[in-house]
């Protein structure tokens, strides 16, 4: 847990703005926490009278749950880390650019990815099927979370002490192993625990490879076998899984707090790459946006042919939805996820803390039984379907919104937030001239993330939209799921594109979060 | 104070976003007076075409809501007597069986259905209807399979097969079905033995989908697969592009005889608040003039007849087995037990 920055001793007199703080996260909290544990209830129950039975295939399927987050945890977080750490510290022809693909894969929904390589594959008489490829798909759609989130730790952390190795002629390996890496764990981890959580909950792609999973189970359990107990039993049982994953992130953060000055001084100690050095950092950061961009665009290259025959007016339509949802989505779960992470800055209660922690676990409940829970909560009280979307997207997603926020919150000295109050700032004050202007990167990478996911996401979508109202991931998935890819094709296409103008409005932003840290131009 | 100005700003630009989105989404909604909910497991569009004619002819209004059939069904249920559907239609005679008993649709008496839907194609309480058949049948590459080897379901378990049939995996309800119709005919003992047969023939590792089966067929890493026939309809049509069209030229369709046909039908909800213009609507689904469209749609056939799809009429004509869609929907649970029990993944 961290240190209030007003923890210790002299804490100023009693202030009626804190308890609003505190109050306002206190609601968020609760309304994130609602639909899970209205479903606690019924999964305990499922738990007890032994429904929530996996099937013959039980142990196959939590074999392959477990065995594709370790892959995936593995090739992502290495993907992710040395791609962020490249990106940020090493100076090579490209960078720039190679800087801005590594967000391309998440503008390329994993279960596309799937279902265009499995296509393209039988095509060529080759078979895509396996725990394998299914680590390789993951990782791919989902690396670039640890990317992001790694990337900025390295590119704020440290600035000095790399100075001093390269002063003591350490060279770029040595200086990301003793100091870089260990001062970017927190990110690190908190990038592959929303890593573990997707995959986790993956269905589409997991399925289109046959690899027995613990969410096809839980689904199999609800909807084909009519036991919601069951299912809602089962998804406690990856919420363990996931807690462990969150839990272990958090010893990990705890283990290697480190503090910045908000504005870390020094010139950026970027160490030039050339020669095969070089050619080998361009190799790993264009393979993994190439491939899992490249194999929908040749998809669609070998299906041109039906390019002109699926496009519709309506998709001008699919697409507002969309972008209607994607943004309402962003704005929401940024601003809760503000909120939470502000109050638990500001406050030193262990059960505030603990509320803002677990508020994130939505992202850990399967999509398919969120919208069960949500369901159930709506209907007496009629609320409307659009909004208990919003509400799924915003209870979803804070995880999402809140990772980096946290792990770059932590990293700000409470020195800062002691010097405002000193000096007469109430926390409305340092949020508005400390914290938020320190926080753009991360508000603007979470309401990116949020954005393109929200686009992305389908179970919620799927089960809590009102009539006629499909989104372009809604269309994707059906006609994939049905086998029909090329009617998929123009929706999958504006998904990548909205994915890639979110992933490039980014850019100003890291651009400046990059020119932020030289002095000389702040 | 410059970067309070700025941030003022942005919130404003926030909000102006947030604001903007909710107009995007509220523009997205559309209300009329004679409307009906429509909950479909099927997406085709040609299908929205002919719900407009619906509502040219009638006046009536389709709301309509596209998702997985399992998961329809769930959000009915949810739903209870709230929910804005009046009709619910499904793929797959299990799946409509399983809402029948739920109690999410209710009997419809209409004359116009009963005559226009075959007797064993319906509901024996009229709480659904079949609308289309999908038939599931062997596809051999005739340089690695003859016809004549499979011309019956029970002689894809010959050992004579070994490694040259391919399957899609036990999760598919069409597969469900298939075992249902077989544990109909011919008992549970001789359906194991059957299961076991297959599985022992398999030449790959089960699929999760037809049309990569299809053309692994095609391209002769299978001998003979049992895939449903649209599928390789859409394929040999070129839906699916010139490249799947000349490759699966070669595949050749067997119709075992008798065929196991499957339906996608539908029903008026338990709790609809328009059943008449729900019948309507079901009897218009089921009439001559939509027929054609309905089914051609997917490559499927008409309740009745063959129909006039190019494709299927290459085919051939077919015996339909006489085993109900109903009896098939009250087989499943035994069915899917049985694959489990006898290894089919």
């Amino acid at each position: 847990m961290s240190v209030s920055p007003l923890a210790a001793g002299d804490r100023p007199t009693w202030q009626p703005g804190r308890r609003l703080l505190s109050f306002g996260a206190l609601l968020l909290a609760l309304l994130a926490l609602w639909p899970i544990g209205g479903l606690l209830g019924e999964g305990l129950q499922g738990l007890l009278n032994g429904s929530a039975q996996l099937g013959p295939d039980g142990g196959a399927q939590l074999r392959g749950t477990t065995l594709l987050l370790l892959g995936t945890a593995l090739l992502g977080g290495a993907l992710g880390t040395a791609n962020g750490w490249l990106l940020a510290n090493c100076r090579f022809p490209g960078r720039r650019l190679l800087r801005v693909a590594q967000l391309l894969p998440l503008a390329s929904p994993s279960y596309l990815l799937a279902a265009t390589l499995v296509d393209l594959g039988s095509r060529q008489g080759l078979r895509i099927h396996g725990l394998g490829w299914g680590v390789l798909v993951m990782a791919l759609s989902t690396y670039p979370y640890v990317f992001l989130l790694s990337t900025e730790s390295f590119t704020i952390c440290g600035r000095r002490q790399l100075e001093a190795c390269r002063c003591l002629g350490v060279g770029p390996w040595n200086s990301f192993r003793r100091i870089a890496l260990p001062l970017a764990l927190p990110a690190i981890g908190a990038g592959i625990a929303l890593m573990g959580m997707e995959v986790v909950n993956e269905l589409g792609a997991v399925q289109l490879l046959g690899i027995p999973s613990l969410s096809a189970g839980i689904l199999q359990t609800w909807q084909a076998e009519g036991n919601p107990a069951g299912a809602v039993g089962l998804a406690l049982i990856t919420l363990c899984i996931v807690m462990v994953l969150l839990v272990g992130e958090r010893r990990l953060r705890r283990s290697s707090r480190r503090w910045t000055e908000g504005v870390a001084g020094g010139e950026s100690p970027a160490w030039p790459l050339q020669g095969q050095r070089a050619l080998g950092a361009q190799v790993l950061g264009l393979v993994p946006p190439l491939l899992s961009l490249g194999i929908p665009l040749l998809w669609t290259a070998r299906n041109l042919d039906q390019l002109r025959a699926g496009f519709s007016g309506e998709l001008l339509q699919l697409t507002g939805r969309s972008l209607g949802l994607g943004l309402a989505a962003a704005g929401l779960a940024v601003a809760a996820a503000l909120v939470l992470a502000i109050a638990k800055r500001w406050s030193s209660a262990a059960w505030l803390r603990s509320l803002t922690f677990l508020a994130g676990m939505g992202y850990a409940v399967p999509g398919a039984v969120l919208a069960l829970a949500l369901l159930l909560l709506g209907s007496p009280w009629r609320l409307a379907p659009l909004l208990l979307l919003l509400w799924g997207y915003s209870d979803r997603f804070l995880a999402v919104a809140k990772g980096g926020l946290d792990a770059a919150l932590e990293r700000l000295s409470p020195s800062l937030d002691e010097a405002a109050t000193g000096l007469g700032c109430r926390w409305p004050a340092v949020l508005q001239r400390i914290h938020l202007p320190l926080l753009r990167g991360p508000l603007a990478v979470g309401a990116l993330l949020v954005f393109v996911d929200t686009v992305k996401e389908l179970p919620l979508t799927f089960a809590l939209r009102p009539f006629d109202f499909d989104t372009l991931s809604v269309r994707v998935f059906q006609y994939a799921s049905d086998e029909r890819l090329a009617a998929a094709l123009w929706p999958a296409l504006m998904i990548l594109t909205l994915g890639l103008i979110a992933a490039l409005a980014l850019i100003p932003g890291l651009e400046r979060q990059g020119q932020d840290q030289a002095p000389s131009r702040g | 104070m410059r970067i309070t100005r700025k941030t003022a700003d942005r919130n404003a630009g926030l909000l102006a976003l947030l604001l903007a989105s909710a107009g995007l989404l509220a523009a997205c909604n559309t209300s009329g007076s004679q409307v009906i909910g429509v909950y479909s497991g099927r997406h085709y569009n040609t299908d929205q075409e002919l719900y407009d004619r619906f509502t040219a002819e009638t006046g009536i209004k389709v709301k309509l809501l596209e998702a997985k059939d399992d998961a329809l069904i769930q959000r009915l249920r949810s739903e209870g007597s709230d929910s804005p559907a009046d009709v619910l239609i499904l793929a797959d005679a299990a799946r409509l069986d399983r809402a029948a008993h739920l109690d999410l649709f209710q009997s419809v008496d209409s004359a116009a259905l009963e005559a226009a839907v075959p007797a064993d194609l319906r509901d024996p309480n009229n709480r659904w209807f079949g609308l289309t058949r999908r038939l599931r049948a062997p596809m051999v590459n005739p340089a690695q399979v003859q016809a004549t080897e499979v011309n019956s379901y029970r002689k894809l378990a010959d050992p004579a097969l070994k490694g040259r049939l391919c399957l899609r995996n036990r999760r598919s309800v069409y597969n469900q079905s298939l075992v249902a119709f077989m544990l109909d005919r011919e008992g549970e003992a001789a359906t194991a033995a059957w299961i076991r047969g297959m599985v022992a023939n398999l030449a790959q590792p089960v699929y999760g989908s037809d049309t990569p089966m299809i053309r692994a067929v095609a391209q002769g890493r299978c001998g003979v697969a049992l895939a449903n026939s649209y599928y390789l309809g859409r394929l040999q049509a070129g839906d699916k592009g010139a490249d799947d069209q000349k490759l699966s030229a070669a595949v050749q369709v067997v119709w075992p005889d008798p065929v196991h046909v499957n339906i996608t039908g539908g029903g008026i909800t338990r709790h609809s608040q328009h059943p008449k213009e729900a019948r309507r609507f079901l009897e218009f689904l089921a009439s001559n003039k939509a027929q054609g469209g309905y089914a051609a749609a997917n490559h499927e056939y008409p309740i009745r007849g063959f129909g006039n799809d190019p494709v299927l009429s290459a085919w051939g004509p077919f015996r339909q087995a006489d085993v109900s869609a109903a009896r098939l929907g009250e087989l499943n649970g035994k069915a899917l037990d049985l694959m489990t029990a006898n290894g089919w993944q």
